[in-house]
C-alpha cells in the first residue's frame, strides 16, 4: 500500500511517497514556481539519482502530472506504474467547524473547502487546485484531506468563542479554530508513546515553534486550548508576526499611519515579531548568535519570545489544573537549546527540572530533556506532519 | 479554450502606467514594459522602485517581495517583443493619432488571441479599434489612479467588441488582478471620467467665485462626503494637464457648456503648474509626491 502526501500551496507543491507497510518514505521532492516558464522540479529518493530540472509548469494539473512522470521513471522513480498509489493524502489549512477529522474527498467535501475560502484565502483555494490536480491526473485513486484545524475542534465554547458581539460567530464564524493541528496531534500521540503512558491520563503542553508558533494545551489527548486563533496572527511571537497584541493597536495606527486594511495586515504578519524587535532576523538562529555576540535587540527578541511563550505554558497549566508534559517541537522547539532552557528556567515552580546535558545533546528521535525526578517530563519530539497525513490517508481508505 | 492570461504588456510608463505595471507585476503577471526611449523607461522603472519602497515604509511589503515584483517587470524594446503577450494594455498619452498609431502596429503583430487593450479615459474605443484588422478584440480598461489602491476599473466596449473579449476581460479584471468591475458602453469620458471632472470643474469655478479657498474646498468635500482627497488635490494627482484635457475632449464631444474647462484649470496648465509631477498644483509637493504645503 502506497500513499502520497500532497502539499500545495498557490505556487507551490510538496509530496512524499510513503510506503504505509512500514512507514518508510520511498521519495519527496516539491515543484516550486508554479504558474511560470522557469518552474523547478527537485525530487529524491534513497537509490536513484536525485532529478532537478527547470521547465515551463503553468498550472497544478501539469504540475502533479510532472510529479508522476518523476515517480514511475525508470532512472529516477520509485515505482513502475501510477496504479502502485493506491491513495493520495492532502495536507488543508482550514476545515472550518465542518472537519473535526480527515475525510475522503467526495463532491460535498470540495463544495465545503470552497465554503472556507473566506476564512485561509491564501490557502484553501491552494489546496483545492492540488485536490482538482489528482483528480484529473488519477481520476480514480481515492483522495482524503487532513486538516490544520481538526485536532482542536474538542476545544470547548469557552476556549473557542470570543468575548465580541455574538452575531459575528454567527454571521461570520468569527471563533478561534487554531492551526498546526496536525502537528500538535502527531506529537502529542508519540510523547504518550515515548513515556509508556495512556494519553487519556496525560496534561500536555505542546509547543509547536517555528517561524509560525503556536502551544496546546492538550489533555487525555484532546485540545483544550491553543494559542492560535481566527488566523495564525494570534499567540505566541513569531518570526514575523506578531501574535498578542491589544486590538485597539490597530484601529490608532491605522488612524495615526494612514495605513490601508491590507497595509495594517501585511505590518503585523509580515514586519512585527522576531524581525520587527531584533531589527535583524525572523530567523532564531541568526537571533542567537547575534545575542551571543552581543546585540542588544537581538537579546530583547530573544527574551521576548521566551516570556511571551512561557506565560502561554503557565496559563495553560493553570488552564488544565496541571501539567505532566512540556514538550517542543518544530524548527526552534527541535533545534534550539538555547530558547528550551530560557523557557525551562523559569518555570522549574511547576516541578520542573531541565537536565542541560540531555538539552544540549543533537539527536532526530524522541528524546527526554528534564531530570529524571523532575515532575513534569520534558520532551522534544521531532515532527512529521506529513507521516499523520499518510496515516490518516491510509486508514480512511484502506477498511 | 483561450490561455491564461500571463503576460501582460503595457505600452507607455507615464503615470497610469508605472501603476498598472507595478500592481500587474505584484498580482504575480509577468510584464513587459514599451516606452519611446530608454531614458523614458528607466525613469519610469525608478518610479516604480519608489512607490514599492514606500509601500515598505508603509508596511504594506517586504524588501524580498519588492525583489519579485521588480523581477516580473521586463522592459522592452520593440514592438515585436510583445508578441507573446495574451493582453497589451496601451497607456500612452491621450492624443487619438499616437493611439491609432499603436494599435496598429499591435494589431499586426500580436496572435489573434491577445486583447488589445487602451486605458483610455475619453477617446473612442471604436475609433482607435478601426485602424486595426480585428476590431473584436479591441477594448478598454479603464484603470483608476492611485492603481494600485483603487479597486474598480471599467470595462469599455466599443461598437465592434466581441462577447468574447469582453468576458476573458471581466474575468481577468474580476478573478487574476481581483478588482471590481463595471461595464460601460463607449461614451466619452465613460462614468468615472465624466462625473468626477465636472466635480473638479465645478470646484474651479467656486474658487474663482471667492466662494472659498482652495484648501476649505478641499476639507469640506474630503471630511464631509470621506473623499479620500478633495478636488483640488485629486486634480493635482491625476495632473491638471489630464484633467484639462479631458474635459475639452468631453466639451468637444457633447458640445454642452458644463464641460467647458475653466479658465484657471487653462492658466495653470500654461504655467506649467501640472499637479504632483511639476511639484506645483493647486498645493505643492515633493518629489516622492507628498504634500508639503
Amino acid at each position: 500500500m502506497k500513499v502520497l502526501v500532497i502539499n500545495a500551496g498557490s505556487s507551490s507543491l510538496k509530496y512524499q511517497l510513503y510506503n504505509m507497510m512500514d512507514e518508510s518514505v520511498l521519495a519527496s521532492g516539491r515543484v516550486e514556481r508554479i504558474g511560470m516558464d522557469s518552474s523547478i522540479v527537485t525530487h529524491e529518493s534513497a537509490n536513484k539519482p536525485e532529478v532537478r530540472d527547470v521547465r515551463e509548469i503553468l498550472d497544478h494539473v501539469t504540475a502533479v502530472k510532472r510529479v508522476i512522470d518523476i515517480l514511475v521513471h525508470p532512472d529516477f522513480g520509485v515505482i513502475t506504474s501510477m496504479s502502485e498509489i493506491d491513495a493520495v493524502g492532502h495536507r488543508v489549512v482550514h476545515g472550518g467547524e465542518a472537519f473535526k477529522h480527515s475525510v475522503i474527498v467526495t463532491q460535498e467535501v470540495k463544495a465545503e473547502i470552497k465554503r472556507l475560502f473566506d476564512l485561509a484565502p491564501l490557502h484553501n483555494p491552494a489546496h483545492m487546485m492540488g485536490i482538482n490536480a489528482v483528480e484529473t491526473n488519477m481520476p480514480n485513486v481515492p483522495q482524503v484531506v487532513v486538516f490544520d484545524t481538526a485536532f482542536h475542534q474538542t476545544m470547548p465554547e469557552t476556549s473557542y468563542l470570543y468575548p465580541i458581539p455574538k452575531v459575528l460567530y454567527r454571521r461570520h464564524k468569527i471563533r478561534r479554530y487554531g492551526f498546526h493541528g496536525t502537528s500538535h496531534a502527531y506529537v502529542s500521540g508519540e510523547a504518550a508513546r515515548f513515556l509508556g503512558k495512556p494519553i487519556e491520563s496525560l496534561k500536555m503542553v505542546s509547543c509547536h515553534i517555528g517561524n509560525g508558533a503556536s502551544c496546546a494545551a492538550i489533555v487525555g489527548g484532546k485540545t483544550l486550548d491553543t494559542s492560535m486563533g481566527m488566523t495564525p496572527l494570534e499567540g505566541l511571537m513569531m518570526g514575523t508576526r506578531s501574535g498578542d497584541i491589544d486590538p485597539a493597536i490597530v484601529p490608532f495606527v491605522i488612524n495615526k499611519e494612514e495605513l490601508t486594511l491590507s497595509e495594517v495586515n501585511s505590518m503585523l504578519n509580515k514586519h512585527s515579531g522576531m524581525q520587527a524587535i531584533s531589527g535583524l532576523s525572523s530567523d532564531m538562529r541568526e537571533i542567537d548568535e547575534a545575542m551571543n555576540a552581543g546585540d542588544a535587540n537581538a537579546k530583547l527578541a530573544f527574551d521576548m519570545f521566551v516570556y511571551r511563550l512561557r506565560k502561554y505554558i503557565g496559563a495553560y497549566a493553570a488552564a488544565m489544573n496541571g501539567i505532566d508534559v512540556l514538550l517542543f517541537t518544530a524548527g526552534i522547539g527541535e533545534n534550539s537549546a538555547s530558547v528550551r532552557r530560557a523557557v525551562c528556567e523559569g518555570i522549574t515552580f511547576l516541578g520542573l527540572e531541565l537536565d542541560d546535558a540531555l538539552n544540549t545533546e543533537r539527536k532526530k528521535t524522541v528524546r527526554e530533556i528534564s531530570k529524571p525526578d523532575s515532575r513534569v517530563k520534558v520532551l522534544v519530539v521531532p515532527t512529521n506532519e506529513e507521516l499523520l497525513i499518510a496515516r490518516d490517508t491510509y486508514k480512511l481508505t484502506n477498511v | 479554450m483561450h490561455r491564461m492570461i500571463k503576460k501582460v504588456g503595457v505600452i507607455g510608463i507615464g503615470t497610469m502606467g508605472q501603476g498598472i505595471a507595478e500592481m500587474l507585476a505584484s498580482k504575480g503577471l509577468d510584464v513587459f514594459i514599451l516606452e519611446q526611449s530608454e531614458e523614458r523607461l528607466r525613469y519610469g522603472l525608478q518610479m516604480i522602485e519608489i512607490s514599492l519602497d514606500k509601500q515598505i515604509e508603509k508596511w504594506a511589503l517586504t524588501n524580498s517581495e519588492k525583489k519579485l515584483i521588480l523581477s516580473r517587470i521586463d522592459s522592452v524594446s520593440y514592438y515585436e517583443e510583445l508578441a507573446s503577450c495574451e493582453l497589451v494594455i496601451e497607456t500612452i498619452t491621450e492624443e487619438l493619432e499616437a493611439k491609432k498609431e499603436v494599435f496598429r502596429k499591435l494589431d499586426a503583430i500580436c496572435s489573434e488571441s491577445t486583447i488589445l487593450a487602451s486605458n483610455t479615459s475619453t477617446l473612442s474605443l471604436t475609433e482607435l479599434a478601426s485602424v486595426t484588422a480585428t476590431p473584436d478584440r479591441v477594448i478598454g480598461i479603464h484603470f483608476i489612479y492611485p492603481v494600485l489602491k483603487v479597486d474598480l476599473v471599467e470595462i469599455v466596449r466599443g461598437l465592434k467588441t466581441s462577447e468574447e473579449t469582453f468576458a476573458r476581460t471581466k474575468h481577468f479584471v474580476d478573478e487574476i488582478i481581483m478588482k471590481k468591475s463595471v461595464m460601460v458602453f463607449e461614451s466619452p469620458g465613460f462614468v468615472t471620467t465624466r462625473l468626477i471632472c465636472l466635480f473638479i470643474n465645478e470646484a474651479l469655478h467656486v474658487l474663482e467665485e471667492g466662494v472659498a479657498s482652495a484648501e476649505d474646498i478641499d476639507n469640506a468635500m474630503r471630511i464631509g462626503y470621506s473623499f479620500s482627497h478633495g478636488p483640488f488635490e485629486m486634480a493635482d494627482r491625476f495632473g491638471l494637464d489630464s484633467v484639462l484635457a479631458a474635459l475639452e475632449r468631453m466639451f468637444r464631444e457633447y458640445g454642452e457648456l458644463k464641460y467647458r474647462p475653466s479658465i484657471v484649470l487653462k492658466k495653470m496648465v500654461r504655467g506649467g503648474h501640472l499637479g504632483v509631477k511639476s511639484g506645483v498644483g493647486f498645493f505643492q509637493y515633493d518629489k516622492d509626491g507628498d504634500r508639503i504645503s
